[in-house]
């Protein structure tokens, strides 16, 4: 990262601050539209207290952790699935050869696609979230374990083998600890994805939740929930993303001390 | 981004009968297990409804009706996407002063998943063209714009000075050094931009619910609110080959652009 000059940082606040003054003007001071279609900033901020101080018998707390454990469950499922089967499919043609065509065919159904046969198959409950998260998270987690596995250097699985190394030896030893920033990397694509995804599936089906929150603000005319909801989704999606790439900077510490030592 | 394009190494001999085997074990367990077809539907049930949504109307018409309708809301964004995305991404990438003003909108924008602008599309923009037609927009224009902006910035910089030393004016090099030598990237970008739109497309349609009544979106929905799974089923396997069917054209697209590659 290159240092922030001065001038790039005056044209970088303006850049923000300039849309953020059209918005305040055209509907706080100058009232061109209204609230119902575009809320003011203050309105924005009146919904983010109420939200803050529970709604629809929900807290906060209790929205935040709604989206959150949901996502939560199905991207772990996602991640239990994907990175042992994309492994598999890597390493066994047999596997490859089952599951490669039923992935081809599945993978161009966009995940959100699923959440009505979900509410079929699982009702409006927990568990048709879940199933939608896991069928958003998984393709990219498994399919970056695949790949990671696959492009592991010739060389050094010559050279395992060479000193004698056995098949277990070489996929835990060589091909797993090489093939894991791109497993990792996987899991953070991933990770936004499921984040998307359970906005969508609250936005169709839920009694709570951030998704819920943007739902609920559209029936009751009250746009201003609407965009509160909106700006916590983007706050968390933010807030996930650098947790996540500290999260890599620990578990991969050996691979970023790399570039230096060259 | 190669690494979502790859496939996997499953000859085609493989591919018919691991499907076979899909299907069947599909069908088995439908049979073994006595599920009914209001939870999920045979292979020949899905086959039977996909036939019978081709002559019989649901909602405003057959088929057909819902698969253009789908297409036009598509279009409608993804041709905004494009005609906003691509000269932008070519100034920022040209001009340090965009780079500068634009950049920290779109890093905080890309946190907002495109399928939650949907409740206020509608609002803006009517539930039945303008609401899935923006929200493509605000899914497509990101790739679309970044590969724009990657392409410019990856232009040989000795092909811009040859022709800054001609006397070529910023908007000279961008329209022709530009422009030509970054056909690659740009046609990479598209490829994301119609994965992410379509995508969002039903997305936006399942939101926007059976009101509209027309689109595919609203085919999955109708068939879950009727409880007739096999349509809902039926028009995801519609869904899903249209997917495919963009993204292979783009593949061809892509390679008779780049005959080198």
């Amino acid at each position: 990262m290159r240092a922030m000059t001065p001038k790039r940082l005056l044209v970088s606040v303006a850049g923000i601050l300039l849309p953020l003054l059209c918005w305040w003007y055209a509907t706080d001071v100058a009232r061109l539209v209204s609230p119902f279609i575009l809320p003011a900033p203050s309105a924005v901020l009146d919904g983010l207290t109420r939200i803050s101080g529970g709604y629809m018998g929900s807290s906060l707390t209790g929205h935040f952790v709604a989206s959150l454990s949901v996502m939560l469950t199905g991207y772990l499922l996602a991640l239990l699935v994907g990175v042992p089967l994309g492994v598999a499919m890597a390493w066994f043609p047999a596997v490859d050869r089952l599951f490669g065509p039923l992935l081809m065919v599945l993978r161009p159904i966009p995940p959100p696609a699923w959440i009505p046969l979900a509410i079929l198959w699982f009702g409006i409950g927990l568990s048709g979230k879940v199933f939608i998260v896991f069928v958003a998270a998984v393709v990219p987690v498994l399919v970056n374990a695949y790949v990671g596995c696959r492009e592991v250097p010739p060389n050094l699985i010559a050279a395992g083998r060479t000193l004698g190394a056995r098949n277990r030896t070489i996929l835990l030893e060589i091909v797993l600890p090489s093939a894991a920033p791109v497993i990792l990397t996987g899991a953070r694509i991933s990770l936004g994805i499921a984040w998307a995804t359970i906005v969508a599936a609250e936005l169709v089906v839920a009694d709570r939740g951030f998704g819920f929150l943007i739902m609920n603000g559209y029936r009751n005319f009250e746009a201003n929930i609407m965009a509160g909801g909106m700006l916590l989704i983007g706050a968390v999606g933010v807030l996930m993303n650098i947790g996540f790439i500290l999260v890599e900077r620990v578990l991969l510490r050996w691979n970023h001390r790399e570039p230096q030592d060259e | 981004m190669s690494k979502q394009n790859a496939t996997f190494r499953s000859g085609a001999s493989w591919v018919l009968p691991a499907l076979v085997f899909w299907l069947a074990l599909w069908w088995g367990i439908i049979g073994l297990l006595g599920i009914g077809p209001d939870l999920m539907p045979s292979p020949p049930d899905v086959l039977n409804a996909m036939i019978r949504l081709v002559t019989h109307p649901v909602g405003e018409g057959p088929l057909g009706v819902h698969v253009l309708t789908s297409l036009w809301r598509f279009l409608g964004g993804f041709a905004l996407a494009v005609v906003i995305g691509i000269p932008l991404g070519f100034l920022m990438g040209q001009f340090r002063l965009f780079d500068w003003a634009l950049n920290p909108i779109f890093e905080f924008l890309r946190y907002v998943p495109p399928i939650a602008w949907a409740p206020f599309a509608i609002l803006w923009f009517g539930a039945s063209f303008g609401a899935q037609a923006f929200v493509i927009f605000i899914s497509t224009l990101p790739p679309i714009l970044i590969s724009a902006y990657t392409a410019m910035r990856s232009v040989e910089p000795k092909l811009i000075a040859a022709a800054h030393t001609l006397g070529a004016r910023p908007l000279t090099i961008i329209l022709e050094v530009g422009l030509p030598s970054s056909v690659p990237v740009l046609i990479g970008g598209l490829r994301i931009g119609v994965a992410t739109g379509w995508m969002a497309l039903i997305a936006a349609e399942i939101v926007a619910g059976t009101g509209t009544r027309a689109g595919l979106g609203y085919l999955i929905l109708i068939g879950q609110q009727t409880l007739q799974a096999s349509v809902t089923v039926g028009a995801m396997v519609v869904i899903g080959l249209l997917g495919w069917a963009f993204d292979s054209g783009l593949r061809l697209v892509e390679r008779a652009a780049m005959p080198w590659r």
